[in-house]
């Protein structure tokens, strides 16, 4: 139940969903951008968001678009995760999105929605971080495109207005070896404790991680430890972790000693089945 | 006829499967108001002011309700204010009452209420509750109307103790050789049933209240508005439609005094209150915490001699059925074991958490987690097989329990047969560690449980059969159907009886306290013994009636008359009779005379020679028997990162007969289940401020499937007499020992001893972290 009335509004096109944006934010509509819904009924049945009036992209074309292209996979942001999923041209992708939530919430979990969200574990940013994959962002201003590190800076890098309209991954990131481990408080369901997704790139390893800080990330210092080749694993491990972008998390899912001892006994066994197979 | 044991399948099954069941909240009708709720974000708090005036502007409004005037209300202890008076004491207490003609006008009136609280330092434990000089949860507990077995302890924390002095404790321990102490505690947790709490009320012009209710307890419903709002019993109508999961935490009345008086607040108008799932966590009371301390003794040889036993349950901020639940817990204090001499303290205490309701089990699970860590304890430091220890101790006829009962054949099951049999199978199903991964480790843990029922000594169940013209039956109980099928286990009691096919009996789902003949409240595995005698003496009404009409209309006498499938005939002639159809509405000469009219057939039972128990020694009959049991689970440990996959979950229930093979399967499965989620995941995460920081499923997280080992459920057959073809109760039993078996095995595995619950992995790592320090 939804106590306060908002607008709905379900434009066709990216100009005229920034028009709109734009005009709603005028009248002081607090507008809010809307995809698969799941988190916007969420906050608002608890009054923890104030909207007069919500955006629609899910009808505009590029939005849906899911195309695997000569050089690019195209990803529109209005694609549900189960979608993403049967399709699986981003394997990667797929392992990651596949732990969001349970099924029945990913049939409407955008991908948009997941890594545009307040709810910071925002996983499916993940595996677009390590592919450098580029984010088409609509806005007043018209269409942009930028790389993924600077769109996504802890948060999604969105000015007023604007709206992730579509992702484009390179294809060959998507056949590249990839891990992606989630691990729980407990069990097979709940938040993260810790998500790393890793991916190897021409020998080197990148990973990117969500539920250890407030926010998802890819460290390019914490890789560069990693891939270092002086000193054993466990050194290794130790070096990168001191680049921990800010603080560990310590909540009701874990603590952040605890968030430690499992992030380092997850990376070490990521770590060690690729240096077991470059060995052998 | 054959039809007790059998798999029928429940009556009201195809309703559910497609969806077509309706639950209280399903029922709607043009006109109706709703309900809403505000509630404290505080634990405890002074209300300073409450601000209205916002809200009242809102279209629709029809009452703004607070707590002013309102009597206090409560079944052990009456000292909770439906809506909170000038203090709140928990998390999610219920402060203001919204009624508006549209749900959605109601949440946005609610929502623009404006209370300012001053914050109160929180009682945060019972150990912290039962210290000299906590802070009081109420002031004057000595000022509340209290039930007569209730002893609440002015000037403190305590809301209740129960004292069990059996034999001589300090003859115990000099008997004693070997003696181990476990502390132990777990934190309140939430019942989780799909179906929130819902209900409707309304007061026509005449003053009869009708109430519908999602409630395992109708008749008390009808009873306690009726007493602390002053009204006629008879004028209280509470109806209660299936049940959608309830698990003890629909046996408490709450929701429905709030929606009585929305109603009453804008003319007796229809009105509904649904708990919004954050409600059904917080507002709604929840299951129950304890910290434990126990002590055993025992000789060389591994005699249990001495138990002294201290539990300290969270009683919450209001009493209502915690006093219940710590004597319950005081009852079976120790696991189905002999020992001559036991001393318990087991004390209720006021806290500042949200408070409890009954729970699947009733204290059983909870106590026994404590009682069967210390005897794994125990066997240990013997040398001995956990099995073993158990085995030797097993309480048997000639016996005393706890209360001082006589044990004999029929009164408590065999718990050495349950013992054997889990052997057994735990042999069959044991399957060793692969061996291809040196991190893990295997290991099995167990726990032998028993569990009798403490309710009302006068507590009475009825029956009313009625016939249709094809001779078929209708079975109208007080039992609700809050999805262990027990309706269609009194159908196939009547059908038995009758000697009629399942098929022929149609059982009344709903309950109607105006229509349907009480049945005290669908709580502690009773409905089958209880609700079952009635049916029994039902039958034999009807059977008495059809024959004697039978003996008139065939000129013979009634006991040469015999019945089957619906027919009732000579003995020594079966083909001279008369078919049901043709007596149950009375016989009917050719030449027009009739004799008898229909037929109405009536039964009920009341729990034989029950006593209050002894407020010193705790000395009493407080149940009519004990079922048992022996459980066992086996993990999968992960030595370095401290996670586990529980691979196997074994009960060895003895539930005497057997009276519907996959119904009671099905009801130990889940009571499994539901025993590990709770051992496993299940609490509630509380601030310093004692606020609740996981009130939703997205952080409270039950087990779901495909999380679940592979169960194995076998009975043992030990009648008890009483009941209607033997059988015990099993709703509950297969939850009782799920979380000691599962920390057994994971103290086993991870080579320390797990003494708090939930047995999460980082609770493992943070027990073996200390150990190292």
């Amino acid at each position: 139940m939804i106590p306060v009335d908002f607008d709905y509004y379900k434009p066709e096109s990216i100009e005229e969903a920034a028009r709109l944006h734009e005009q709603l934010d005028r009248q002081k509509m607090l507008p809010l951008y809307y995809s698969g819904g799941t988190e916007i009924i969420t906050l608002l049945r608890l009054d923890l968001i104030q909207t007069k009036a919500v955006i629609d992209i899910k009808a505009i074309h590029e939005c849906r678009e899911h195309i695997l292209g000569e050089d690019y996979l195209v990803l529109g942001s209005s694609l549900t995760l189960t979608q993403i999923e049967e399709r699986n041209a981003f394997p990667l992708l797929t392992s990651v999105s596949k732990e969001i939530a349970d099924h029945t919430a990913r049939n409407k979990i955008t991908l948009g929605g997941n890594i545009c969200g307040e709810i910071f574990y925002r996983e499916a940013v993940l595996p677009l971080l390590l592919t450098d994959s580029l984010f088409v962002i609509g806005g007043p201003q018209g269409v942009k495109i930028l790389p993924a590190h600077e769109a996504f800076q802890q948060t999604m890098q969105l000015g007023r207005g604007e709206f992730l309209i579509q992702t484009l991954t390179r294809k060959d990131f998507l056949g590249m070896p990839y891990m992606s481990v989630k691990i729980r408080q407990q069990w097979e369901t709940g938040y993260p404790l810790v998500t790393i997704a890793a991916l190897k790139a021409k020998g080197e390893i990148r990973a990117a991680f969500s539920g250890l800080c407030s926010f998802p990330f890819r460290s390019k210092r914490m890789e560069d430890e990693l891939n270092r080749k002086d000193g054993t694993l466990d050194v290794r491990m130790d070096r990168a972790l001191r680049h921990i972008p800010a603080p560990v998390l310590n909540d009701i899912e874990g603590s952040a000693e605890y968030r430690l001892f499992v992030l380092k006994n997850t990376l070490t066994d990521i770590l060690t089945v690729w240096e077991v197979e470059q060995n052998a | 006829m054959n039809i007790i044991g059998k798999s029928v399948i429940r009556k009201e099954a195809p309703d559910k499967v497609t969806g077509k069941a309706r639950y209280t909240d399903d029922f709607s009708s043009a006109g109706i108001y709703h309900a809403r709720l505000v509630t404290s974000p505080f634990a405890h708090a002074l209300i300073k002011s409450i601000d209205t005036r916002e809200a009242e502007k809102v279209s629709g409004v029809r009452a703004i309700l607070t707590g002013e005037g309102l009597p206090l209300t409560g079944e052990e202890i009456t000292d909770r204010p439906p809506l909170a008076q000038g203090k709140v004491r928990h998390h999610g207490e219920a402060v203001c009452l919204v009624v508006a003609e549209k749900l959605d006008k109601a949440a946005l009136a609610a929502s623009l209420i404006k209370v300012d609280y001053e914050p109160l330092s929180a009682v945060n434990s019972p150990s912290q509750a039962y210290q000299a000089g906590a802070p009081l949860v109420h002031e004057h507990v000595e000022h509340y109307k209290r039930g007569q077995n209730v002893y609440p302890e002015p000037g403190t924390n305590i809301a209740h103790k129960t004292k069990i002095r059996k034999g001589d404790l300090s003859r115990g321990i000099g008997e004693s050789a070997v003696f181990v102490e476990g502390r132990y505690s777990f934190g309140p947790s939430d019942h989780a049933a799909i179906e929130t709490r819902s209900c409707t009320a309304e007061i026509r012009a005449d003053g009869d209240v009708l109430i519908t209710s999602s409630s395992q307890a109708p008749f008390m419903i009808k009873k306690l508005i009726g007493s602390y709002f002053d009204i006629e019993a008879g004028k209280i109508i509470v109806k209660t439609p299936l049940v959608g999961g309830a698990y003890g935490g629909k046996a408490s009345v709450q929701w429905e005094f709030l929606a009585f008086i929305a109603s009453r607040a804008v003319g007796g108008k229809r009105v509904k209150l649904r708990y919004m799932r954050e409600e059904d966590i917080l507002t709604a009371p929840c299951h129950i915490g304890l910290d434990a301390t126990i002590r055993l003794g025992c000789t060389s040889e591994g005699i249990l001699k001495s138990a002294e036993i201290l539990y300290l349950f969270d009683g919450g901020a209001y009493a209502d059925k915690s006093p219940d639940l710590c004597r319950a817990g005081a009852v079976d204090c120790t696991g189905p074991y002999h020992i001559e001499h036991i001393w318990c303290d087991s004390y209720c205490l006021y806290t500042n958490h949200p408070y409890p309701a009954p729970f699947r089990g009733f204290a059983h699970s909870e106590v026994l987690f404590a009682f069967e860590r210390t005897m794994d304890l125990l066997a240990k430091k013997l040398g001995m097989d956990p099995l073993e220890l158990r085995f030797k101790n097993a309480i048997l006829p000639g016996h005393t329990t706890p209360t001082q009962v006589l044990v004999n054949k029929s009164n408590v099951g065999d718990v050495r047969g349950c013992i054997q049999r889990l052997k057994d199978i735990m042999e069959e199903e044991w399957e060793p560690n692969a061996g291809h991964d040196p991190r893990k480790v295997r290991a099995a843990g167990i726990a032998c449980v028993w569990k009798n029922s403490t309710i009302d000594t006068n507590a009475s169940s009825g029956v009313i059969l009625t016939f249709n013209p094809d001779g078929s039956v209708n079975l109208m109980s007080g039992v609700v159907e809050i999805g262990t099928g027990t309706k269609t286990i009194l159908a196939q009691m009547l059908a038995e009886k009758l000697r009629l096919p399942v098929e022929m009996i149609h059982v009344k789902m709903t309950v109607d306290t105006q229509t349907t003949p009480e049945h005290w409240k669908t709580v502690a595995s009773r409905g089958t013994l209880m609700g079952g005698r009635a049916v029994m003496a039902a039958a034999e009404d009807a059977i008495r009636q059809i024959k004697e009409i039978a003996s008139c209309a065939l000129r013979v006498r009634e006991e040469d008359l015999d019945i089957d499938s619906g027919r009732v005939f000579v003995k020594a002639e079966p083909e001279i009779g008369l078919s049901f159809k043709e007596v149950v509405y009375g016989y009917t000469y050719p030449n027009g005379n009739a004799i008898g009219g229909q037929i109405i057939g009536r039964g009920s039972y009341i729990l034989r020679n029950m006593t209050n128990i002894d407020k010193e020694t705790g000395a009493g009959r407080p149940g009519p028997e004990w079922a048992v049991g022996a459980q066992a689970v086996q993990v999968e440990f992960d030595t370095r990162d401290c996670t586990y996959r529980i691979l196997k979950a074994i009960s060895v229930v003895d539930i005497g007969r057997v009276l519907n093979e996959r119904a009671a399967r099905g009801q130990v499965m889940g009571a499994m289940s539901m025993g590990l989620s709770f051992a496993g995941r299940e609490t509630f995460y509380f601030d310093e401020m004692g606020r609740v920081l996981n009130f939703q499923l997205r952080t409270y997280r039950p087990i779901r499937y495909g999380e679940q080992p592979k169960y194995v459920v076998e009975f043992v057959n030990t009648p008890h007499v009483e009941a209607p073809f033997g059988a015990r109760g099993a709703g509950e039993h297969g939850l009782l020992g799920m979380p000691a078996a599962l920390a057994n095995a994971l103290s086993i595995a991870a080579g320390v001893e797990m003494i708090h619950l939930p047995l999460i992995p980082e609770l493992i790592w943070r027990t073996l972290q200390e150990g190292k320090r």
